[in-house]
């Protein structure tokens, strides 16, 4: 077939494009199932289950069978629906779920064993044995079923997102939704117009129909050129808007450069959330099929489809074609095609009634009962009358009548209303608020009414927004019949296709009823009806109307399944929406980062952060060398640690005693200014959650310092408790994290590397002991704050300065610790310091231990309450006889695993004799040998006993001798040295 | 004064500064901080003259200006004043009030239009703000890319980013690649 007169499409440009290999010509204008068809391809794809030839069935964004593989190498993207895929120079599509070829697939064989594919088939034939389910069965199954293929490549292209406010949102560029915008816009309200379209118009362009007498895209270009001038409407073509969610925010995907070769500097799609105040729905309507015997062959399409692709796109796919409807709108369809020259060969009205808008012949009270043409329509059979015949043609409109596009009117779980008199669905009200829908979506099917709805529609939200507007006068136009009749099915005992895309015939459905799946949701997933990319578009109400039949029941009684967004499919590229790689998402740099990078040190991962692991040394050949001589050089002379990521929150107030005293488990109120106490933090119930130091600066003045990883959680918990627990507490908190650099300086030689920036600060013992802090300055003037505090179980202090000068102060005390033997040292070997000391960190408060089981108990005041002291009273819990110990292999050269489980020598193992396990586990320098630290069952009463740590996983297992959890320096001279 | 050298939240010595078509990017390194918060009992002061702004504002008077950043909170911005003690200064001028530094917490990204447009547009490809509610004297937290922020409209063609300080390099990330993507549209 060539091409009809008319279109819009620019004849005077010729685009190249190859489907499965061939060459082909179209035209700006074209979408790439036009171009196929006024190219005479009728063949375009295999179906699911079956591999059944299959062709164009629609002209929109609903298509289920026309899936292609569209661009090459990275590009490849599978499942796109030709329909909706504009045509561009260069355009390189294939042909789907196929082998060898379109036109012979040996894989077609699943049609021939179709009686075994049935709904329900997996669940029935897959059952035994279960264990090859995942091996065998589910590899099988998807490598012979799913659609097209991944290119297996990263994805080339960006992707951006964006925010968008407004008083009106128009949801589609049809006639109600381009009267409703217009209506907005001279308004003055602050409206956007999305269409999923490449051009506005929506029906309009696919119809003869005139307005005000001339043709409607007269009508349209002076509205765009309106619109054009109007800063208050923003208009967004090739957008569609994909879902609604809570609060008036609807989901929308531009897309960008889609149409173009390449995206060139452009990104490809743009997600848009937009808030706003109100939203006309006028996402139109979707035709629908009659099932009958073999109705899937390429050729048979949507009658709507079929006159769409003829008036817009000047594209047939056969010389002479049939309609078969149930409604006047399919007339329409044969009398705009007789006006271009095609034969109509009979338009079959299943109604006992119909009047033929042009010259051509109507077979009224007919049905199709049966198809010919393996590769592409030959022939229909027509039952009429009590006779039956044989008709050629080349193509089949099928039209059972129009369903009113309620997807996102029912979002938020809206349940669209049956109506009779339309045979199809309205959009509910119990839908997400402040949706009116209008036009065809309101089940407004003449353009006439249309236009006047969409209008009502805009001035009935705008009303309510109390924004003055006008009904604009709008162009004079038809006020065409519908007529529809409740006919959904042609009985019969041959296959009859309801949901194409997935396999779905009225049999399928026969057995869902039988074997009493018969809830929708059932039939949904027992047939797989109305899943995969086209969501049922077309097929759902049929399946619906074929359930009521058979059950007996109506069809609101039969309910609908639940809509959910998005619309139409959304590539996850776009939801991402963003970086990928290093910048995928935030990361949080401490202040000594550069500095960091700079000495080559290596870096993980913690949250955000991005911590120095360890700083390996020329001649450094693993990282076991680099901690290892980082953790001696803090034992044996001094190291530095930047511990920034530590949360910091500044307390002031008159109550801030008061108020850590209800957040600590242990007493903060009675704190000397000048000094710093170890807090423990609970959860409600009970559990221990967070631990830090706690410095008092001034009477009404604390700084709370939190582990990295419950900084913000910390915070937020503080602040609720400020704000809702007790408010009546004179108390403010700020984070001041990132507003200090905190750098630890740890080791024997720590107080002499200080001595040497801290000016004349006094930093004897006397003066400033253990557990002591000042506001000083450093390095000739620069403010600071210090602290005298010790995680690796050294003399120790941590040094605070303004987080811009942290690098600054971390190259001075290396250059001027040099002869101390100052060495930086990272995360790791901070590990292993507290391990060796038995500070307990997040492998140990996991959520699922108590103050007790790590050994600090009496740490809960029995004085005062504090969040979780009562919960953590509580049987059970108070009951748990697990201890925080110290482990160490029997051997010396032996290993220690954490997360091995601890068992009773010589008990077998298994969860009932399981004892415990091991939380941390390290290398320790100092101690020569690995060391752990784990929780053991009266682990307090146990020390010297030798357990097993078991490693299923690996198999290993080990004999450990139960130690204190403290392998350096018990009695705590050293950090108070 | 200390002999040593500070750097900016980008890890530069000089700001970092960057012009994508009529947008310009500039990293505020001079801008002091420090938050404000009222004590029970407290009368709401006027520091440096400032009339302390409501919920969703920010006010400017002589180099001084201050955003409301919850109930009875205030962040206070100095500009310039970054090496200063300003928190001290603002102790001086908020008595009884709590006064907490945040001069380093927080990297601040200007952004001015040179040609007065393109701010916007850029605006709503990073923050779920509603412009035509964000003039001049606007200002809200919010979450950009992932990222808490303070977004302050200081004027028609002015607005300024605050966001935390340690993730000043992925704030910058996101800001340079929205304005150059608007630069490339344009062109």
């Amino acid at each position: 077939m060539t091409r009809l007169a008319g279109g819009l499409i620019n004849r005077s440009q010729s685009l190249n494009f190859t489907f499965d290999g061939r060459r082909y010509q179209g035209h700006p204008g074209d979408t790439l199932a036009s171009a196929l068809l006024a190219n005479g391809v009728r063949l375009v794809g295999r179906s699911f289950k079956y591999h059944r030839p299959r062709g164009v069935l629609s002209a929109g964004s609903e298509e289920p069978n026309a899936l292609v593989e569209l661009r090459t190498g990275a590009r490849q993207e599978p499942n796109t629906r030709a329909t909706v895929v504009e045509l561009f120079e260069g355009l390189e599509a294939r042909s789907q779920n196929r082998w060898p070829s379109l036109g012979f697939d040996a894989l077609a064989i699943n049609d021939l064993l179709s009686p075994f594919f049935t709904a329900g088939f997996y669940y029935k034939t897959f059952m035994w044995p279960k264990g090859l389910w995942e091996k065998l069965y589910e590899p099988a199954i998807r490598k012979a079923a799913g659609l097209g293929r991944l290119s297996m490549e990263a994805d080339p292209d960006t992707y951006d997102k964006g925010f968008l406010h407004c008083d009106l949102l128009v949801i589609g560029g049809g006639a109600a939704g381009l009267a409703a915008a217009l209506t907005a816009a001279r308004s003055g309200a602050r409206a956007i117009l999305a269409d999923e379209d490449f051009r506005l118009g929506g029906r309009l362009l696919c119809e003869l129909e005139t307005l005000d007498g001339a043709p409607a895209t007269d009508w349209i270009a002076a509205l765009e050129t309106e619109f054009d001038s109007l800063p208050n409407l923003r208009v967004m073509r090739r957008t569609t808007v994909f879902g609604i969610y809570d609060h008036g925010i609807y989901g929308a995907v531009e897309r960008v450069s889609d149409h173009l070769a390449q995206p060139g500097a452009r990104v490809r799609q743009t997600l848009w959330r937009i808030t706003a105040k109100r939203a006309v729905l006028a996402a139109g309507a979707t035709e629908r099929p009659i099932a009958f015997a073999d109705n899937d062959r390429p050729g048979i399409m949507l009658a709507g489809a079929m006159r769409a692709y003829a008036n817009r796109w000047a594209a047939c796919p056969s010389e002479t074609v049939a309609v078969f409807t149930n409604n006047d709108d399919g007339h329409r369809t044969a009398r705009d095609l007789a006006s271009k020259g095609v034969h109509i060969a009979a338009v079959i009205d299943a109604r006992p009634k119909a009047t033929a808008l042009a010259d051509y012949r109507v077979i009224t009270g007919g049905m199709v009962t049966a198809s010919r043409g393996r590769l592409g329509l030959k022939s229909i059979e027509v039952h009429a009358n009590g006779r039956s015949e044989w008709i050629e043609c080349g193509a089949l409109g099928v039209s059972g009548g129009w369903n009113p596009n309620v997807h996102l009117a029912s979002h938020n779980c809206g349940r669209p209303i049956w109506n009779d008199v339309l045979q199809a669905f309205l959009p509910g009200e119990d839908g997400p608020s402040g949706v009116l829908p209008a036009g065809a979506a309101a089940g407004h099917f003449s353009t006439a009414k249309t236009l006047r709805s969409g209008a009502a529609a805009a001035l009935r939200a705008l009303n309510v927004l109390g924004i003055a507007a006008a009904l604009p006068s709008l162009p004079r136009s038809e006020e065409s019949r519908y007529g529809v009749a409740p006919i959904f099915h042609v009985p019969g005992r041959k296959r009859a296709w309801v949901d194409f895309q997935n396999d779905v015939t009225m049999k399928d459905i026969k057995l869902a009823h039988a074997e009493n799946m018969r809830a929708v949701e059932h039939l949904k997933r027992y047939t797989t009806l109305g899943m995969a990319t086209d969501q049922g578009k077309t097929a759902n109400v049929t399946g619906l109307a074929v359930m009521a039949e058979l059950t007996g029941k109506t069809i609101p009684e039969t309910g609908t399944t639940i809509f959910r967004p998005p619309y139409t499919p959304v590539a996850l590229s776009v939801l991402g929406g963003g970086d990928a790689g290093p910048h995928f998402r935030p990361r949080r740099l401490t202040p000594t980062h550069h500095w960091a990078k700079a000495q080559g040190a290596v870096f993980v991962e913690a949250g955000q952060w991005m911590r120095a692991q360890y700083y390996p040394r020329p001649g450094e050949t693993h990282w076991r060398q680099s901690v290892d001589r980082e953790a001696r050089a803090v034992r044996s002379a001094v190291g530095l640690c930047d511990v920034t990521t530590l949360g910091k929150v500044d307390v002031q107030g008159a109550d801030a005693g008061e108020f850590l005293n209800r957040l600590y488990s242990n007493v903060m109120a009675t704190l000397k200014v000048g000094r710093v106490r170890y807090g423990l933090m609970l959860r409600e119930d009970g559990f221990a959650y967070d631990d830090g130091t706690c410095a008092r600066l001034a009477k009404d003045h604390y700084v709370v310092t939190t582990t990295t990883a419950n900084a913000g959680l910390v915070y937020r918990n503080m602040e609720f408790a400020r704000q809702c627990l007790w408010p009546d507490l004179d108390v403010q908190i700020f984070s001041t994290t990132e507003a200090w650099a905190q750098i630890a300086v740890a080791g024997p030689k720590s107080r002499a590397l200080l001595a040497r920036i801290v000016g004349g600060f006094d930093l004897s013992n006397e003066a400033f002991p253990f557990m002591a802090c000042a506001e000083l300055t450093v390095c000739g003037g620069l403010r600071a704050r210090l602290f005298r505090i010790s995680f690796s179980g050294e003399l120790a202090y941590e040094v605070a300065v303004p987080a811009r000068y942290g690098h600054a102060l971390m190259e001075r005390l290396v250059e001027v610790g040099a002869d101390l033997g100052v060495t930086p040292y990272g995360v790791e070997a901070l590990s292993v310091l507290r391990i060796d000391k038995g500070h307990a960190a997040g492998p140990e408060l996991n959520g699922q231990t108590t103050a007790a089981m790590v050994g600090l108990g009496s740490m809960v005041s029995q004085k005062k309450d504090s969040v979780g002291a009562v919960m953590s009273r509580r049987e059970g819990l108070a009951g748990d006889r697990r201890r925080l110990v110290g482990l160490r292999p029997v051997d010396p050269a032996g290993k220690v695993v954490s997360g091995s489980h601890l068992f009773a020598e010589d008990a077998p193992q298994s969860f009932d004799t399981d004892q415990g396990w091991v939380t941390s586990a390290c290398y320790s320098p100092h101690v020569g040998s690995m060391i752990g630290l784990g929780f053991l069952e009266n682990g307090d009463e146990r020390l010297g006993e030798v357990i097993v740590a078991a490693n299923p996983l690996e198999g290993e297992s080990a004999r450990l001798r139960v130690v204190p959890a403290c392998f350096v320096d018990p009695e705590g001279e050293r950090l108070r040295d | 004064m200390t002999d040593l050298r500070p750097i900016t939240a980008l890890g530069t010595v000089t700001p970092g500064y960057a012009s994508f078509g009529a947008l310009d990017l500039r990293e505020n390194a001079g801008l002091a901080l420090a938050s404000l918060a009222l004590r029970r009992g407290t009368l709401e002061p006027t520091p440096f003259g400032l009339t302390l702004p409501e919920p969703g504002r920010w006010v400017a008077w002589q180099g001084v200006a201050a955003l409301c950043t919850g109930p009875d909170q205030w962040m206070i911005e100095a500009e310039g004043r970054a090496e200063l003690d300003f928190s001290a200064e603002l102790k001086q001028v908020a008595p009884g009030c709590s006064v907490t530094e945040q001069t380093d917490g927080w990297v601040a990204i200007e952004i001015v239009s040179r040609a007065g447009t393109g701010l916007e547009a850029l605006l709503s490809k990073l923050v779920n703000i509603d412009l035509a509610n964000f003039g001049p004297g606007g200002a809200t937290r919010t979450g950009l890319e992932h990222m808490s922020c303070f977004v302050i409209r200081r004027g028609d063609v002015h607005a300024a980013v605050l966001g935390a300080r340690s993730s000043a390099g992925s704030l910058w990330h996101a800001l340079e690649t929205a304005a150059k993507r608007l630069e490339e549209k344009v062109a």
